[in-house]
């Protein structure tokens, strides 16, 4: 009903008032994917089966269809997927810009997210206020958040306001009004609110550090959120510069699901986007990042913090990565869920900790693989022992047939799930648009995880994880208790979380 | 299905814009079905047909609303050592075994109720009852298992309280609005009584909350009521009945005037935190309460929104939260400051708005925006299983029929202006609430700290 700033992880969850099992930690997983992750819109569908005969859905195990879709290339470069469902009167959209804080130039991090924040705030007709009011007025969403390597817009309206809701995307993309006013105070804002996740959740910007530490030198390294030091050194000309080089019509794909008349939908899109001009530069294409080869810890200092917030990590692998399946299934054993490696040896067993996860984000190039927990101050080397031991159990053919096949139930089991609403849908076939996947990549996978062999899994493990000696250990946590105790895992580079920068050079914008 | 394209015009520009709200009937109510077994056990099924999955949600009416001074924290360890064995299954078992068959699950604890949550393919749902029932008739509590899960729960405090502003300010607050109600206790628990629960406290717990007539059952998803209801006889009939909970008696006595504190602790953001005494969640005047929060701190066209973040940049965040309970509770307003701004000067601010919001009412425009929102929000929920499965088991226990969640746009809708400046006079009184303020102690800004 009401957003809590205090924790947005569910509504029932206030500040204090309720705890969970688990929740913290799964949302360490919400950056493994590009796009908006802070602004899940609104979802779109109704159950079927409320009306008519009941027919029984396959089971898991014969993996999930992609629904029923029209793909469409405008003149103008445009890429537009319909996908009707008539069984709820609701409309869920979602527009993907190429490019995102990767494109951005050096020292300008957070100027994608500022440029997607900006488009909410005033476009053709419509004043920042106008613009609010005409969207929740209806019950509406409209939200647009950055990513690694794009932009999105998604958002959710009643069907009969689709039209309303195509006029304020085809105005926000085409014509945002970017008034200097509105720039400086969600500028200003963001930088304040960094401030804030800085006094009230260091573990959300774990993964910010950890990024910002790992990939020196590669895009990768920026901080999609800004730093408060690049924010503030952030102009108009900037965010007009952006707007101008990657808002156009050929770096776009619109998914629209839901109950769409599509031949209307694809007439007034049509309408509505031919005058916009295509880009004149060639794709943003990213170098690959290279692994590390030494151990090194990053310690940002948190005086008076009583636990640790810690994550390891390496390169991984990209979106492209052929084995899949078994790097997925590899994971879940070892930090994907709850009886993993790492949470049996560090919830589980010991209670150092309230959970241990692990992951791997992939980009159109290799992203990291990054474990993440935390312990109290004084049980740190423990957990990052633990951490670390369990990393070379995996690499030492750890996993068994019976493991395997545990894995291969519970990632299949649970993937349905992941595409139940139209607005799933549209954002899953954002993805396969980005990153150029096909809908192989959602229907194939259900075979491909059943035909995965140990061999293949101790392959991946072999491959894709990094070794124990090979990681960047990066620490928010009491940086005086700390320091004598963290020297044995390599050099340590140490700066105060107060930092107005992620970088630990100071004064370094990325 | 109605469309009307090309008809609809919104007026530009203008704060009175307004679009009638959508009171579609919510579908589904034929196809519930719900049975209480011979023990006491109430089961609610939506069969739902769109994935091959099922949510299970198993309410408990036990949470820190049933604990005492001394054993706070309690419900929610209890939720943490459901899942360490059983006379029949080792610790672990219950999570290796699921997990094997597709499933994954969490828990939440709240002032009022504990709940179990699994997600499963639907081939899963004999395992998933098995192993639901065998937790409640055999819990076992290995000696070193609670010692181990006592360190899981304290890492969970450190996240959330002791290095957590927002959590550190609220656990203050909630513990000053309330002298005799238990809703005064921290669900997390209290750091000495963290240390000290013992093995005798869990099991009197168990047997008095964990008995068959203190759950419901609530399953969403692609099966079918009767094989639910046949399995869930064979694995959870035989367990006994207990005497209901004692009443929890205490009622919270009228306060007189407001409470008011300032912490300093280490940080850059100051933080302000202001809850109001306010209805418990089966109030008739429920919807017109969740209707002034919404016009208050939903969304950016929301009042304080607008007039603290957008235009007066007094602070960088605005939300709000009705504890919706089984006993009055509290209405929150969450607020997050710039660094350097004077917290005095927002509270003045917000206490200004909200005069003219209980002096003049809100405006027919801003009623409909939180109509349609509030609609948008309920619709997103049901699109799911898990949201299915959360709002039947909502209205089934903290207001007592699964049935009103299919009447609940119609409740909201019939809402008027004069019914939520009602509710805004009643709830928005000075007398009645806590203010908590933290501000950043001298020392910690940037220069002090590197020196």
């Amino acid at each position: 009903m009401s957003a809590n700033p205090a924790d947005t992880q569910a509504p029932a969850m206030t500040a204090g008032l309720t705890s969970a099992r688990t929740a913290p930690i799964a949302s360490a997983a919400a950056t493994l994917t590009d796009g908006s992750s802070g602004t899940t819109p609104v979802a779109a569908a109704l159950a079927a089966g409320n009306a008519g005969p009941v027919t029984l859905s396959a089971t898991p195990a014969a993996g999930v269809k992609v629904p029923a879709h029209e793909r469409i290339v405008l003149s103008n470069g445009m890429t537009l997927i319909v996908m009707p469902r008539h069984d709820i009167p609701l409309v869920s959209f979602n527009a993907v810009l190429r490019g995102g804080e990767s494109a951005a130039a050096p020292g300008k991090s957070g100027v994608a997210s500022l440029v997607a924040g900006l488009l909410e705030k005033g476009a053709g007709k419509r004043d920042a206020f106008a613009f609010v009011d005409a969207v929740e007025g209806v019950g509406g969403t409209f939200n647009a958040a950055a990513g690694p390597e794009s932009i999105a817009i998604r958002g959710q309206f009643l069907a009969r306001d689709q039209q309303l809701m195509l006029e304020l995307l085809a105005d926000a993309l085409q014509r945002p009004r970017f008034k200097l006013e509105e720039l400086e105070n969600l500028r200003d804002r963001q930088i304040e609110l960094i401030k804030a996740a800085k006094d009230s959740d260091p573990s959300e910007l774990i993964g910010t550090y950890g990024r910002a530490y790992l990939f020196q030198g590669h895009p990768y390294a920026r901080p999609v959120i800004g730093s408060e030091s690049s924010l503030a050194s952030l102009t108009h000309r900037d965010i007009v510069d952006y707007y101008h080089t990657y808002f156009r019509a050929d770096q776009l794909t619109l998914i629209v699901a839901g109950d769409v008349d599509s031949v209307w939908l694809k007439k007034a899109v049509t309408k509505a986007f031919s005058d916009w001009p295509r880009s004149k530069r060639p794709p943003v294409v990213l170098p690959q990042p290279t692994r590390i080869k030494e151990r090194s810890v990053l310690l940002v200092d948190s005086p008076g913090s009583v636990q640790t917030y810690f994550w390891i990590g390496n390169v991984g692998v990209d979106r492209h990565y052929p084995d899949r399946a078994a790097l997925d299934l590899a994971n879940t054993l070892y930090g994907g869920r709850f009886t993993s490696l790492l949470n049996t040896e560090l919830r589980v067993k010991s209670g150092l900790s309230y959970g241990a996860r692990s992951g791997f984000t992939r980009g159109s190039v290799a992203g990291e693989f990054a474990i993440r927990s935390f312990a109290q101050t004084q049980d740190t080397g423990r957990a990052l022992d633990l951490s670390l031991q369990t990393l070379q159990q995996l690499k030492h053919s750890a996993v068994t047939q019976e493991m395997l096949d545990s894995a291969r139930a519970y990632v299949l089991g649970q993937y349905p799930l992941d595409f139940e609403t139209a607005m799933d849908w549209t954002v899953a076939l954002g993805e396969i648009e980005l990153y150029g996947l096909g809908a192989g990549y959602i229907e194939n996978y259900s075979s491909q995880l059943q035909s995965v062999t140990l061999p293949q899994v101790q392959s991946v493990i072999e491959t894709a994880f990094p070794a124990p000696d090979a990681v960047a250990i990066v620490l928010i946590g009491d940086a005086a208790a700390l320091r004598g105790e963290v020297g044995r895992y390599g050099p340590i580079t140490e700066m105060p979380l107060i930092q107005p920068d992620f970088d630990f050079r100071a004064g370094n914008r990325l | 299905m109605n469309k009307s394209f090309g008809s609809h015009f919104l007026a530009v520009g203008s704060l009175t814009a307004a679009v009638e709200p959508d009171v579609s009937p919510v579908p589904g109510r034929e196809l519930v079905r719900a049975t209480t077994l011979a023990n006491g056990l109430n089961i609610i099924v939506w069969p739902v047909h769109n994935i091959p999955s099922v949510a299970m949600n198993n309410w408990v009416r036990a949470g820190s609303r049933n604990e005492a001074p001394g054993i706070t924290g309690l419900a929610h360890f209890f939720e943490h050592m459901m899942f360490n064995g059983t006379t029949r299954r080792q610790p672990g078992e219950f999570d290796r075994l699921m997990e094997a068959q597709g499933g994954a699950n969490n828990a939440f604890t709240s002032d009022d109720v504990t709940v179990y949550q699994d997600w499963f393919p639907r081939n899963a749902l004999e395992l998933v009852l098995d192993l639901e029932s065998d937790r409640v008739a055999n819990l076992a509590f290995a000696p070193a298992v609670i010692e181990s899960e006592r360190g899981v729960v304290w890492s969970e405090r450190r996240l959330r309280v002791d290095d957590n502003n927002q959590g550190m300010l609220s656990e203050q607050v909630q513990a000053t609005a309330f002298v005799s109600h238990p809703y005064r206790f921290p669900t997390i628990g209290w750091p000495a009584d963290i240390q000290s629960w013992r093995l005798e406290d869990l099991q009197k717990f168990f047997k008095t909350y964990y008995a068959p007539n203190n759950l419901t059952l609530v399953f969403a998803g692609d099966v079918v009521p009767e094989r639910v209801f046949e399995l869930a006889r064979r694995y959870f009939e035989h367990i006994p009945r207990q005497a209901p909970p004692q009443e929890v008696r205490a009622v919270e006595p009228e306060q007189l005037g407001e409470r008011h504190f300032v912490i300093k602790r280490k940080a850059q953001t100051p933080l302000v935190q202001i809850a109001y005494k306010a209805p418990a969640a089966a109030d008739l005047r429920g919807p017109a309460v969740n209707l002034l929060l919404s016009i208050l701190v939903d969304g950016d066209s929301s009042r304080l929104h607008r007039l603290l973040v957008e235009e007066r940049q007094l602070a960088i965040e605005v939300g709000g939260h009705w504890q919706e309970g089984f006993d009055p509770g509290l209405l929150w307003l969450f607020l997050t400051l710039p660094e350097g701004t004077d917290p005095a000067e927002v509270q003045a601010a917000v206490d200004a708005e909200l005069a003219n919001v209980v002096e003049h009412g809100v405006t027919e425009a801003e009623l409909d925006r939180a109509k349609n929102m509030t609609a948008a929000g309920f619709w997103k929920k049901l699109a799911t299983i898990d949201g299915k499965a959360q709002l039947l088991g909502e209205y089934e226990v903290f207001h007592g029929d699964w049935g009103k969640l299919f009447d609940a746009p119609a409740q909201f809708d019939r809402v008027t202006r004069a019914e939520v400046q009602a509710v805004a006079r009643e709830i928005l009184d000075k007398r009645r609430r806590t203010v908590g303020v933290l501000v950043p102690e001298e020392g910690t800004d940037a220069e002090a700290d590197e020196a």
